[in-house]
C-alpha cells in the first residue's frame, strides 16, 4: 500500500490520522493485507467466510 | 508480612491448607492485602484493590469451612480479575478514560462463576486500553511492569494479571485472549496462561476487541491451577451468543496421565521467523523433554500458515465496528497510539474483511487436517523475551507479529507454559495447542512437562 492509497482510503472512510504517523499506519495495514491481497479468490472452492468450531469434526482418539 | 512460599503455594497447595484449618481465608487475605500494597507502587498492576470486599469474600468462605463445606477447590482463594470484567458495583475502567467512572450493574458471567465457587476477589488488574493499547507515559493509568526487570513489559493486553500472578499478589486470574492477551503475558511473566476453545469460557459482561477473535480464559503459576480455574469458568452461557453447549468434561483429573504416546507436531514455518536465538534453544529443550516423557514429536506442515497475518485485519475492522461512534465523538478519550490503531480498522473494506475470513476458514481446515495426525501442535509462545518499555515508547516500534494470533484465528485451545529463561533472567515458554474443546489433553501435556520441570517454581527478586 502506497501513502496516496493510504490517503485515498483515509478520505473515503471520513478518518483522520497525524501525518506524521502515517508511515506507522501504512506498515500496519501493509503486512495485515499481504495475504489478503496475494490470494487469487477464484483459485479456491467456494468457502463460506463464517468460522465455526465443530467439534466433532476434529477430535481424535485422545480427545478426553 | 507472610513468608514467600505461601504466596507462591499452588490453588491445590492453599486449598489444602485452608480446608485442613491450618490458615483461614481471611488470614490468607489479609497477608495479600498487605503484599498488594507493599509491591503494587512499583508494579501497577491492579486499577482497584477491593479491600473490604475481598474480606467479606474471606469471611464468607471461612463460614462456608466452619460448616464443612468442601465442595469447592477454589472457596477462599484469593484472585484477581482484569478490568475489561464487569464487576456489579466495582469500578470497570477497561484501562480507558471513556471508563473512568463506570461501575456495572452486574458481573460478568466468567467473575459471577468464581465467585459463586468461592474465590475471594482481590480487585481490578490493569489492562491495555481496551485490551489492545499500550499505556503510554502521561496516559490515564500507568502501565503494569514486569516483575522479572521492571524496566521491561509484562506483555499484555492482560499486563496486570501476568505482573500480579509473577509477583505472588493471587492465586490465579482472569485473563482476554484475542490475539495472545492471556499467553503473551503468561510468557513473558513465567507463568501458566490458557486460551480455550472458542465458545469454551462466556465473554458475556467482557469488553469487546473483536467479536470473533476475542476468547476469555485462566492464568495462573501452574497448568495444574489454569485446569482447576478452567473448571469453575467451563460451560455453556446463554448471554454470549458465541457459548457453546459442548459437554464440560473433568479438567483437573487426567492431568497426571502422562504424555506417553502421544504425538507433538512442531510447524516449522512461520513460527520461527525472528525468533531469539535463546528462545529458540530453550523450547528445542522443551521437546527433548516430552521426547525423554514418552511423547513422540515431528515437524508438520500447515500448508496456509502464512496466511494467519489476516488475523490482523479481521482484528482491526473488528475493532473499529466497535468503537467507531466513540472514535468520531470524543477522539481525545482514546490514547493516541490505540485511536491510531483503531483508526486503521476503519480503513480496511467490507471486501477485503470477507477475504481475510476466508482465508481463516482455509487456515482453520488445515489445522485440523494436521491436528487428525497429532495429539498437539507446540511452538515458542512469543518469539522474543520481554522488550523493555524504552524500545515499546519508540513511535517506530509497530505492532510485531506475534505466534500467538493464528490460534485465535482458528479457535483451537492453546496453553501457555514457562520453558526456561534467558541468561538476562527473562521467562521463555512453550505455546502447546489442541483440537476444538480440548483442553484436557493440552494441559495434560502441559502439566506433564511442568512437573518434569522446575521453571515454574523460580520467582523474581522484588
Amino acid at each position: 500500500m502506497t501513502l496516496e492509497e493510504l490517503r485515498d482510503r483515509m478520505k473515503a472512510a471520513r478518518v483522520e490520522i497525524a501525518e506524521n504517523r502515517l508511515e506507522v499506519v501504512r506498515r500496519l495495514l501493509t503486512d495485515a493485507l499481504r495475504p489478503i491481497h496475494a490470494m487469487d479468490s477464484r483459485a479456491h472452492r467456494t468457502l463460506e467466510p463464517a468460522v465455526t468450531f465443530d467439534t466433532g469434526r476434529s477430535r481424535g482418539d485422545h480427545g478426553q | 508480612m507472610a513468608s514467600e512460599e505461601l504466596f507462591y503455594a499452588t490453588i491445590r497447595d492453599i486449598g489444602s491448607r485452608l480446608r485442613r484449618r491450618a490458615i483461614s481465608p481471611v488470614e490468607l487475605t489479609r497477608a495479600h492485602l498487605e503484599r498488594i500494597e507493599q509491591l503494587d507502587p512499583k508494579l501497577h498492576a491492579f486499577v482497584t484493590v477491593t479491600a473490604d470486599r475481598a474480606l467479606a469474600d474471606a469471611k464468607a468462605a471461612e463460614t462456608a469451612l466452619g460448616r464443612g463445606d468442601i465442595s469447592s477447590p477454589l472457596l477462599g482463594i484469593p484472585l484477581g480479575y482484569k478490568d475489561i470484567y464487569a464487576t456489579r458495583g466495582i469500578l470497570t475502567t477497561g484501562g480507558s478514560a471513556l471508563l473512568a467512572n463506570w461501575i456495572p450493574d452486574e458481573d460478568s458471567t466468567c467473575v459471577a462463576r468464581l465467585q459463586r465457587a468461592g474465590a475471594v476477589m482481590l480487585g481490578k488488574l490493569i489492562t491495555h486500553e481496551f485490551a489492545f493499547g499500550i499505556q503510554f507515559p502521561g496516559h490515564r493509568y500507568l502501565a503494569a511492569r514486569n516483575p522479572w526487570d521492571l524496566q521491561r513489559m509484562p506483555g499484555g493486553s492482560s499486563s496486570g494479571s501476568g505482573a500480579a500472578l509473577a509477583a505472588g499478589m493471587a492465586f490465579g486470574a482472569l485473563g482476554s485472549d484475542t490475539g495472545g492477551s492471556i499467553r503473551g503475558p503468561a510468557s513473558l511473566c513465567g507463568i501458566a496462561g490458557l486460551k480455550p476453545t472458542y465458545g469454551r469460557c462466556s465473554r458475556s459482561g467482557v469488553l469487546t476487541l473483536s467479536w470473533t477473535l476475542d476468547h476469555t480464559g485462566p492464568m495462573a503459576r501452574t497448568v495444574e491451577d489454569c485446569a482447576y480455574l478452567l473448571q469453575a469458568l467451563a460451560g455453556y452461557d446463554a448471554t454470549d451468543p458465541a457459548s457453546s453447549r459442548e459437554p464440560v468434561p473433568d479438567y483437573v483429573a487426567p492431568l497426571g496421565r502422562g504424555v506417553r504416546g502421544l504425538r507433538v507436531g512442531v510447524p516449522r514455518e512461520y513460527f520461527f521467523e525472528g525468533i531469539d536465538p535463546e528462545v529458540e534453544k530453550g523450547f528445542e529443550q522443551a521437546l527433548a523433554t516430552l521426547r525423554q516423557l514418552g511423547a513422540s514429536v515431528e515437524d508438520v506442515q500447515i500448508p496456509s500458515i502464512q496466511s494467519a497475518g489476516a488475523f490482523m485485519a479481521i482484528m482491526l475492522t473488528e475493532a473499529f465496528a466497535y468503537h467507531e461512534r466513540d472514535l468520531r465523538e470524543h477522539p481525545e478519550l482514546f490514547g493516541e497510539m490505540l485511536r491510531e490503531r483503531l483508526l486503521a480498522g476503519g480503513l480496511i473494506t467490507g471486501s477485503e474483511y470477507v477475504q481475510a475470513q476466508r482465508l481463516r476458514s482455509r487456515l482453520q481446515a488445515d489445522m485440523n487436517t494436521v491436528l487428525r495426525r497429532v495429539d498437539v501442535l507446540a511452538t515458542p509462545t512469543s518469539p522474543k523475551p520481554a522488550p523493555t518499555f524504552t524500545a515499546v515508547y519508540d513511535p517506530e516500534y509497530g505492532f510485531p507479529r506475534g505466534n500467538t494470533g493464528p490460534f485465535n484465528m482458528t479457535g483451537l485451545p492453546s496453553l501457555a507454559v514457562p520453558c526456561g529463561f534467558t541468561a538476562e533472567g527473562l521467562p521463555i515458554s512453550i505455546q502447546l495447542t489442541g483440537r476444538a474443546f480440548d483442553e484436557t489433553t493440552v494441559l495434560r501435556v502441559g502439566h506433564t512437562y511442568e512437573q518434569a520441570t522446575d521453571w515454574h517454581k523460580r520467582h523474581p527478586a522484588l
